[in-house]
């Protein structure tokens, strides 16, 4: 079984996070990076299944040089080799382009799986699986607990809400998102990280991707990022004063009506 | 004079600037390596590693050995043939520091297998022996310990008495006696045993070193020893009854036992002084973050000089420890160094250092760092052992000033011989003279360091020269009654630490300064500088101190206590 796994980068959890003059993003610099949750899950689950069912993973990273990090050290838990697209040129916080350049890059392997994270640690917008999934023509399911081999195909858990599960099944190539928490994730070894250095990180860029400039341009599909700001403090103090009967009816009134919570 | 150690060259008067200029700088892919398994460790502690469960129950999960042995980290420093990952002595150190950082508990479990329970076998076994036995210390399968220390010797390890005689014929050495102190003593299944073996036709006794492991015939280990603090890790007794090791198990060279041990604590003394850096860096994170949240007359406490002095002296000591320590594996790592004096400076100032975080540590959080509620009271009991084991500091002291005056003095002590017959030894004379006008005439000097640098490498070669001459000095009024001068010795031991420590900064910062520059190496040239000016400061009192002294007065006071059972001076009769 070939499994592509997409893999991003993202600010390690509890990063301080400042952000830029211009509301456009954070700052980079001062942070550390890890590998995004899920995706980490999704790196995981891959390994099993080769381990269960042979095979190989290939990782798949877009993002600056910071990202060959993220890829040594899923070369070292033991994926086979990897991609890495690197995008300082092109830098877009749109899950559409993201998926076309990642399909792009899918498209030169031959695959029966692409697993991804249910959505990033960062932007969080849990689209670039699921429109990938379009761009290559596979089927596609999210939030997976689990994935079971069959013949000709696979039979995943799908998480719903409330506590509900879901069995579907899929033909392969087809494309899973992975929900956190479904595996635990091993450690790297010395000896994997030390093997790592010897597997192939290919590069690629938009024109080996046969992509030009304006597949990539922001605003194209009308997704704009306006602003990125701090969630603004809202709380507000309000004293009622006066004859203890009418503030307690006040009270009661401003807990059934405005705030909801009796 | 050459040497292959810079301190026994500073003890003759001149600074071997190669061997320590630039700062030693590990190559990119190994430490991107490094930083991958630095990774991986703090993750597995994270997930895994409970100090106050390993303090309370006085053990460490075989579940987390087991994941640590499966991550690798029990056959780093095996080469990679025996299944180990072959680490240089840089990096195998700096993930012992991470280790120290996580748990004192776990560090001295780790660095008794492989600091010192395997070191043996590393740089003396045979092919068949390391074929035989690192395979399965590499994989954890199976635990190494250190044996050395007798109930009759401890700092005196040349009194050992546990004894190996060899039957010949039937190809094995009878071992009998006992250890004590034995860490991992309880839990390991190799040992590398020290004993006296008859040598030669005189028979005379020497310490040779064996492996021994657990499913010998005869061999017991007793209970666990209840300590002070490393509670989680394992410390027995061994009794040796009678146990057949077979010849072919006998480590380097018969009779050259105690050269092994030595070398093999070298190494050891590196590996506690990388975990003592890792366990300062965990201590400042604890200080901080508690000064900047509790508030006293409405500041942080961070805020108040008394604090902040405390902050920088462990900032500054770990700082100044990192540089010692590698620069000394850089050293070892580039290969053919007598590094004995210097890895006895490191683990001295570490220990010491760690001691005097974890006290200030538990001051700057004030009742609750004496609550077992909190960590600060583990991390002292755990970090007191360091000033004990792998060699007192008082022993250790005692060594690095007299093995660094040891060559010098073999030198003056030719001299002298040569001035009885001068017409022979023309070539020693002339030597001794060119060295002596060299002397008087210029110190030696440090060439091209960074010239934000100037002062402290001025002060550094100032009192380089002051080292020497009072090395000089007490050797040629004590000769060999000096090592029986311990003041003096303890004097000249700590100008060495200083001496050591301030090039070792200096080497460090001039690198780092020609690398990046001035503007974004000004924290550390703060640092470097802050250390320099209370080191040479130090020295010259010490320095002065060696000459005049009360040292009389000192003595008579400890004797009178030790002749009147105690304190004789209570104010009521």
């Amino acid at each position: 079984m070939k499994i592509i796994v997409c893999m991003k980068q993202v600010p390690v959890k509890d990063s301080l996070l400042k952000i830029t003059d211009d509301g456009s993003w954070v700052h980079e610099t001062d942070l550390n990076y890890e590998i995004n949750e899920s995706d980490h899950y999704a790196l995981e689950e891959a390994l099993r299944l080769k381990e269960a069912h042979s095979g190989e993973v290939v990782l798949l990273s877009m993002g600056p040089e910071r990202v060959r990090e993220a890829i040594k050290q899923g070369l070292a838990k033991g994926a086979d080799r990897a991609i890495h697209i690197d995008n300082s040129s092109f830098t877009t916080q749109d899950p559409f382009v993201n998926a076309r350049v990642l399909a792009a890059a899918i498209k030169r392997e031959e695959f029966d799986l692409v697993l991804s994270g249910l959505q990033t640690d960062d932007y969080g917008s849990a689209q670039t699986g699921v429109i990938l999934a379009e761009n290559l023509g596979v089927p596609s399911a999210t939030i997976v607990m689990e994935i079971q081999k069959q013949n000709g195909g696979i039979k995943v858990k799908r998480e719903l809400e409330s506590g509900w599960f879901q069995w579907v099944e899929l033909p392969l190539p087809s494309l899973l998102t992975i929900q956190s928490g479904i595996n635990q994730i091993r450690y790297a070894t010395i000896k994997g990280i030390m093997m790592a250095k010897k597997k192939e990180i290919k590069a690629l860029g938009l024109s080996e991707l046969g992509l030009s400039e304006s597949d990539v341009e922001e605003g194209q599909t009308g997704l704009v990022f306006s602003k990125i700001y701090v969630p603004e403090k809202t709380k507000k103090t309000e004293i009622f004063e006066g004859d203890p009967r009418e503030v307690a009816q006040k009270l009661a009134d401003k807990l059934k009506n405005e705030a909801k919570v009796i | 004079m050459t040497n292959n150690s810079f301190v026994k060259a500073l003890f003759a008067g001149s600074i071997e600037q190669d061997l320590i200029f630039p700062y030693p700088k590990m190559d990119k892919e190994e430490e991107e390596n490094l930083k991958l398994i630095l990774d991986t460790v703090r993750q597995f502690a994270k997930d895994n590693i409970d100090s106050v469960a390993i303090d309370r129950d006085e053990t460490i999960p075989k579940e987390v050995l087991q994941g640590l042995a499966e991550i690798g980290l029990f056959g780093m420093s095996i080469p990679e043939e025996y299944g180990g990952s072959g680490f240089s002595t840089t990096a195998y150190n700096r993930v012992f520091e991470e280790i120290g950082s996580i748990d004192g508990s776990l560090a001295v479990t780790l660095g008794g297998h492989q600091s010192i329970g395997l070191k043996a076998l590393l740089l003396h076994g045979t092919e068949e022996q390391k074929k035989k036995y690192l395979p399965k210390l590499a994989s954890g399968e199976w635990i190494a310990a250190f044996a050395l220390t007798e109930p009759g010797a401890g700092s005196d390890a040349a009194g050992i008495q546990s004894l190996a005689v060899k039957d010949v014929q039937k190809g094995h050495y009878v071992l009998n006696g006992s250890k004590i102190w034995i860490t991992n003593g309880g839990i390991a299944d190799f040992f590398t045993v020290f004993a006296k073996t008859p040598v030669g036709e005189s028979g005379e006794k020497k310490i040779s070193a064996l492996a021994v492991t657990r499913d010998m015939e005869g061999f017991s280990s007793g209970k666990e020893e209840r300590k002070l603090g490393i509670h989680g890790s394992s410390t027995t007794e061994l009794i040796f009854d009678n146990i057949k090791v077979p010849v072919e198990n006998l480590i380097g060279p018969e009779g050259k036992g105690f050269k092994v041990a030595m070398e093999v604590l070298n190494s050891g003394r590196l590996g506690l002084a990388a975990g003592c850096a890792g366990g300062i860096k965990t201590l400042i994170r604890m200080s901080v973050d508690h000064a900047k949240n509790r508030k006293q007359f409405n500041t942080p406490i961070a805020e108040f000089e008394m604090i902040q002095g405390k902050i920088t002296k462990m900032v500054v000591d770990v700082f100044v420890l990192e540089s010692m320590v590698y620069l000394t594996t850089g050293l070892i790592d580039r290969g053919d160094i007598d590094y004995s004096i210097e890895s006895s400076i490191c683990k001295v100032y570490a220990s010491e250092a760690v001691w005097n975080a974890v006290n200030e540590a538990m001051q700057i959080a004030g009742g609750i760092g004496y609550s077992k509620e909190y960590p600060y009271e583990r991390a002292l009991r755990d970090a007191r052992i360091n000033l004990i084991f792998e060699g007192t500091n008082e022993v250790l002291r005692a060594f690095i000033a007299l093995a660094g005056m040891q060559e010098h003095g073999e030198y003056l002590k030719k001299v002298g011989k040569a001035l009885q017959h001068p017409l022979n030894e023309m070539g020693v004379l002339t030597d001794y003279a060119l060295h002596r006008i060299k002397k008087r005439v210029a110190t030696e000097r440090l060439a091209d360091v960074h010239e934000a640098l100037k002062n402290e490498v001025g002060k550094f070669e100032e009192y380089a020269k002051e080292l020497h001459l009072a090395t000089e000095k007490v050797l040629s009024k004590y000769r060999k009654q000096i090592i029986h001068r311990e003041f003096i010795l303890n004097r000249l031991a700590d100008m060495t630490i200083d001496l050591y420590a301030m090039i070792a900064v200096i080497s460090r910062v001039d690198s780092l300064l020609k690398e990046k520059g001035e503007k974004k190496t000004h924290k550390q040239l703060t640092i470097c500088k802050t250390f320099c000016e209370e080191a040479w400061r130090r020295i010259r009192r010490n320095a002065r101190q060696v000459d005049n002294n009360i040292d009389p007065w000192r003595k008579e006071i400890s004797t009178d206590a030790c002749e009147a059972n105690g304190y004789q001076f209570d104010w009521v009769d």
